[in-house]
Parts: structure tokens; sequence; C-alpha cells
């Protein structure tokens, strides 16, 4: 009889506890993920804002290959345009423009350098 | 005529040291029951991550009981030890009624020393630090009335305690019993570590045997408890979730938990833990660790360790049919109470929510997703339960049945223990 009463109040006692703690987890999980959003979104309207302020002001400039500082070896077009192109997808909607692009006279290649930082990253 | 003597003294002394004369016909039968399950873990597949150590680790303590053995220690005097071709000055002394002996200590056996990893309950929050890197909290961020169908799954574990009481077991007993319910074999190894370690074996069997049969046992209680209209749903595409939100549910997740149940800390915070470091992004490596070759070697340690727990002679008692009768019907609760809170969330909502979702609340997380959404394509072959529209809904209950089996856990060890 001891057991039965037991598990009777085991019964109600687990069922509200995890729907309690679940039902809690539900109203934070809905309530920061509508802060964050509206955050997020707020961040993105004042972007797009400015953005459209910027483009009355002035255009975004393509990039001129005059501007481009030539070492004694020639830079490829094919590996100016790649660096283009990686610098606009960092900068996105941003207007930019590059100025120059230089050899780098590391001794090391990339693929070195990244092996080395990859290893020598701490815990 | 001397050579002869000794020759039949070895063979009669191996013959009394070997299994042939030491082994009862449990350990037989045992031995019998491992190939079972090694053949149903190697050639169908069943559980085989844990289901082959398991049965492994059952051959072995059934043929060799010593490697279960607990450490002991044995009083000598000094001519026994002397004669034993022992050195008495590596011993500590104890003396008794005026006489001096020697605390003659003997090693446990290898399974004995892995087990503490199980009985201090230490593995089981490792394999869930695992998950936790694994997981993807996205669906269940989404959509966070997932959770209903979670927490609603694990009402089996409540109703099961009750029948198990009705059947005679003790309360730790029953509450061991009851949590296979959850469907969460590190959480049913945790709470009967901590409840009733002597039911070890059969437990974590049973666990991992019916979240194998998932794709059998939930199917039949889905489609009895839906209409073919309601398993024909379509759902709406979640939101994306930002990473934002990814890195701070596990914080929110751990400190309400661990506030409000301090006996889940353990399973939660490491699933938690587990998660931060996936959706952080800046411990790459300890992330891939966890959920790779630290989820495996404590996988091989659990899983040989749970599997030597089941000897014959405590394994082959009525109590253990008992406990996979009840086994299967927490499974089966799960199953239905989860089916039908997702049937009380599609009338609440006028029919956006498929009730099939509702099943996947017990965790064996994926595979209950996945029936889920074999189910829902068997009525609509254009539904995506998973990939797009099911898949992804039916992962938010599945995962929320994770943390709703790990709270549930704690509730039952908090009032047990």
């Amino acid at each position: 009889m001891e057991n039965i009463e037991l598990a009777l109040t085991l019964l109600i006692a687990g069922f509200v506890i995890v729907f309690v703690v679940l039902i809690l987890l539900i109203a934070i999980i809905t309530l920061y993920g509508k802060i964050i959003q509206s955050a997020q979104n707020a961040v993105s309207n004042k972007r797009e804002k400015k953005l459209e302020e910027n483009k009355e002001k002035q255009t975004v400039k393509s990039i001129v290959r005059e501007d481009i500082e030539e070492d004694d070896g020639a830079i490829p077009e094919e590996i100016i345009a790649v660096i283009a192109a990686a610098v606009d997808a960092v900068y996105g909607n941003k207007p930019h423009k590059i100025k120059n692009i230089r050899r780098s006279r590391s001794v090391r290649s990339s693929w070195g350098n990244a092996g080395i930082a990859e290893n020598t990253k701490p815990f | 005529m001397g050579i002869f003597n000794q020759l039949g003294e070895i063979i009669v002394n191996l013959f009394r040291d070997s299994g042939l004369c030491s082994l009862s016909w449990e350990n037989y039968v045992m031995i019998v029951i491992s190939f079972i399950l090694m053949f149903l873990a190697i050639k169908k597949q069943y559980e085989p991550l844990l289901l082959l150590p398991i049965a492994f680790g059952m051959m072995l303590v059934n043929i060799f009981p010593g490697i279960m053995g607990n450490p002991s220690t044995t009083l000598m005097t000094e001519q026994q030890v002397i004669a034993a071709g022992f050195d008495p000055s590596s011993y500590t002394t104890t003396v008794f009624d005026g006489v001096t002996y020697y605390n003659v200590t003997k090693n446990g056996g290898l399974f004995y020393y892995l087990y503490q990893g199980v009985h201090l309950g230490i593995f089981p929050p490792l394999i869930f630090l695992g998950i936790g890197a694994m997981t993807d909290f996205g669906p269940l961020i989404a959509n966070p009335k997932s959770f209903i169908l979670g927490a609603a799954a694990q009402i089996g574990i409540f109703i099961t305690f009750i029948g198990a009481i009705l059947l005679g077991f003790m309360p730790k007993e029953a509450g061991s019993i009851a949590i296979i319910g959850g469907a969460d074999g590190p959480t049913a190894i945790f709470v009967t570590s901590q409840l009733s370690p002597e039911l070890l074996g059969p437990i974590a069997v049973a666990a991992y045997s019916y979240m194998a049969l998932v794709p059998i046992i939930q199917p039949p209680i889905m489609k009895l408890l839906t209409t073919k209209k309601e398993r024909s749903i379509v759902m709406e595409q979640l939101r994306p979730v930002s990473k934002l939100e990814k890195i701070l549910f596990p914080i929110v997740v751990v400190v309400l938990v661990a506030i409000l149940l301090p006996d889940a800390a353990p399973l939660v915070g490491m699933l938690m833990l587990g998660n931060l470091f996936k959706e952080s992004g800046v411990v790459e490596r300890i992330a891939k660790t966890a959920q790779n070759e630290l989820m495996n070697i404590v996988t091989i340690f659990l899983g040989v360790t749970v599997g030597a727990t089941a000897s014959g002679t405590l394994f082959l008692t009525p109590k253990t049919l008992g406990i996979i009768a009840l086994g299967l019907i927490a499974f089966c609760l799960g199953t239905a109470c989860g089916v039908l809170f997702g049937k009380i969330m599609c009338w609440a909502t006028h029919g956006k929510v498929n009730p099939l979702i509702g099943s996947a609340g017990v965790s064996a997380v994926p595979m209950a997703a996945r029936i889920s959404q074999k189910v829902g394509q068997e009525e609509n072959p254009a539904n995506f339960l998973l990939m797009h529209a099911i898949l992804m809904h039916a992962m938010g209950p599945n995962v929320a049945g994770v943390i709703g089996s790990a709270v549930a856990a704690g509730v039952l060890i908090s009032v047990l223990k």
C-alpha cells in the first residue's frame, strides 16, 4: 500500500516536474529567440538603410587595372579576379575599393603557414 | 611412472580450473544468449555499436567469472605467507587475538576496474558529452513547442513505475525498469547504476534491444492512434535559426535544469557542454574528439562492462522476464503518449501539426525521427517530415526527448535514492 502511494505520488510529481521544466524552457527559448530575431532585424534594417544612403552618394567602384601596383613579375589577371572576389565576399554590400595588390614576401608558402597556425593554435 | 602420475595430476588440475568443471548451467545458457545477441548485432545490425560489446562482455563473464571479481584481502599467518611464496615484508599486518596476520591483497578482475566508470556514474555522462557534440538542436529552437512532445513521451516512464510496483518490484528497482521507457540507453544505465546496480545487465539489454526494435514497435502504435488524414498533414518549413541562438541554447538549458533539478545536472550538463563545443565553433578539435575518439572509447568500456554484469545467476531469474515485459510496456506507452499529445497539438493548431512527430519524443535519436518520416511518407509520398518539413519537425521532439528523459531520470533519482 505504501509503495502504491509512492508510485501515484511519483506519477503526479514526475508528470508535473517534467512538464513544468520543459514548458519553462519553451517560454525562455521563445523569448530569447524573439529578442535575438528582433535585434538582428534591427541591425540588418540599419545596414540596408545605410547602404541605400551610400549608394546615393557614391557607387561601388570597380577594380581599375591601373590602380594595382605590379611587381616586376606581373600578377596575372586571373589572380586579381580571385582576390577581388574574395574581398567582395568579405565586405559584401559595403562599398569597397581595392587600391593595391602586392606579392607576399613570406619565405614560407601559404600552405606551410596554414599548417603551422593549425598545429600551434592553443587549446 | 612418476612422470605419468605428474602428468595425470596436471590434467586433473587443468580440468578442475577449467570452465567445464566450474561453470553452472546458467552460465551456459547465458553464453548461448550472448551468441544470439552477437548474431543480432552483426547480421541484423541491431544497435551493433553497443550490442556487440555488451554481448561479448556477457560471454566473457560467463566463461570466466573472475574477470569481474572484486579485489579481496586475506588474513594469513607468517608461515602461510612464506608457504605461498610471498614476501611478508610487502604486506601490512593486523594483530588479532594476539596473533599477527598479514593482509594479503588480491587485485580484482579487469572488468571490475573498468566497471567503476559505470558504477560511479561516469560513463553515461561522457556518452552524453559526445551526443551533445553531435546533436543539432536547431529544429527544437525553431519550434520550442516540440518540448511538449518530448515531455509527453516520458509519461510512459511514470505509468510503468506503477505497473512495476504492482508486480512486486521494490521502488528503486521499479524506477530503474521504468526509465527504459525513455528509450535512452545512457540514461537507463545512469539511473540503474544509481538506484539498483544489480539489475544493470537485464535493463541495459532490454533498453538497447527495444531501441533497436523501434522500426518494428512504433509504426503499429502510430497507425493505430492516428487517422490517414492526420498522417498526411504536411507541416510548414521551420524558420532558420541564428548561430547566436544555438550558442545560447545549451547555456540556458543547463542553467535552468541544473537549478530546478540538480540530479539531472550530470547528464544534461554534459549533453549541453558537448553541444556548446559544437555550436561555439571555437573548439573544433575538442568537439571532434568528444563525438569520435572519446565517445568510441567510452562506448567500448560501457558496453563490455554492462554486458559483464549479466552473469547467469543474476540474469536468469523471473525478475528479468518482468523487466523485459515492463520495458516493452514502458516503450509502447511512451510512443502512445507522444502520438496522443501530437494529436492534441494537431487539434489545437487546427491541423498544422502532424501527430506522427509525437512518437519521436521517445529519445532513440535519430531512429525515432526517421520512423515518423517513414510512416508519414507512406501516406503522403510528398511529405518530408524529416528532410524538409517532417524530418526536421520530427528531430525537434526527438532531441527534446533526450532532455526530457534526462529530466525524468533526475526526478526518479531525487525521489527514490
